[in-house]
């Protein structure tokens, strides 16, 4: 549970992909959150899925970590975990960090989940 | 305020000017945002443009994970802005008090958040560094303001 309101977290399916889409900022304080819907998708036996960024305004280092942990846990297990990223600010953060070479990133959910 | 929140990194001159605003809050993660905020305030009031705002806000962020790390948040954390005529620089020092708790997130991350905290800080400002000051971890950062294209 977290005390930022607008941060949130939902799951929905997409063409039999597992799909969170988050929204406000991803922050020390929220990370955990994130963390723990992405552990549960492992823990159903989820091996791929794609966390939608589109409406996250903010990402710090401990979002990046997370999302870091999820993208190798999933390819471990044979998957993979994809990001949608459409606001450059975003981007920045994955570019400045060097992470696009870890992530596959899309424009457009449609995109994410055809893979 | 108690800590010492001078201006630290060797060989540097600190700004010089009275424009500076002193912030100090209890060191827990669902307050950062009022971090963040008070910087993109001080980069408007200092007429950086929006990518910059922007910038200043994932950086102070970051020193603020940097100073606080995995210690406990009972503590508290005190900031010093100050902006000049073309850069701003802010100054962190993370108080501890005692007790449980800490701003860590993953037990086992996969890339340490401070790696990625050090490739953010290298990448958005133009000077950062940490050190101790009588005990307690303090961190700097300057960021000059970059003029727009036409």
């Amino acid at each position: 549970m977290t005390t930022d309101a607008s941060f949130d977290v939902a799951e929905t399916d997409h063409q039999g992909v597992p799909v969170l889409t988050v929204r406000g900022e991803v922050d020390v304080s929220t990370a955990p959150e994130l963390r723990e819907r992405l552990l549960l998708l492992a823990e159903r036996g989820r091996t791929t899925a794609v966390v939608d960024l589109s409406e996250v305004s903010f990402v710090d280092s401990t979002a990046l970590g997370v999302l870091v942990s999820g993208v190798k846990r999933l390819r471990s297990a044979g998957g993979d975990l994809t990001l949608v990223v459409t606001q450059p600010h975003i981007s920045k953060v994955f570019e400045i960090t060097g992470l696009t070479d870890v992530f596959r990133i899309f424009p457009t959910l449609d995109q994410a989940v055809a893979g | 305020m108690t800590a010492d929140l001078s201006w630290a990194p060797s060989g540097g001159e600190a700004l010089g000017t009275r424009d500076r605003v002193e912030l100090s809050l209890p060191a827990r993660p669902d307050l950062l945002f009022l971090v963040r905020m008070t910087a993109a305030a001080v980069a408007s009031r200092a007429d950086f443009g929006y990518d910059q705002i922007e910038d200043l806000r994932l950086a102070i962020d970051e020193l603020c994970l940097t100073v606080c790390g995995d210690a406990p948040t009972d503590g508290r954390l005190q900031l010093l802005f100050k902006w000049g005529e073309d850069a701003i620089e802010v100054v962190g020092v993370y108080e501890p008090d005692s007790g449980e708790g800490a701003l860590s997130v993953d037990p086992e991350p996969a890339q340490p958040a401070s790696e990625l905290s050090q490739r953010i800080l290298d990448a958005l400002v133009d000077e950062h560094g940490t050190d101790l000051i009588g005990g307690c971890p303090r961190a700097w950062l300057r960021m000059q303001r970059r003029v727009s294209g036409p």
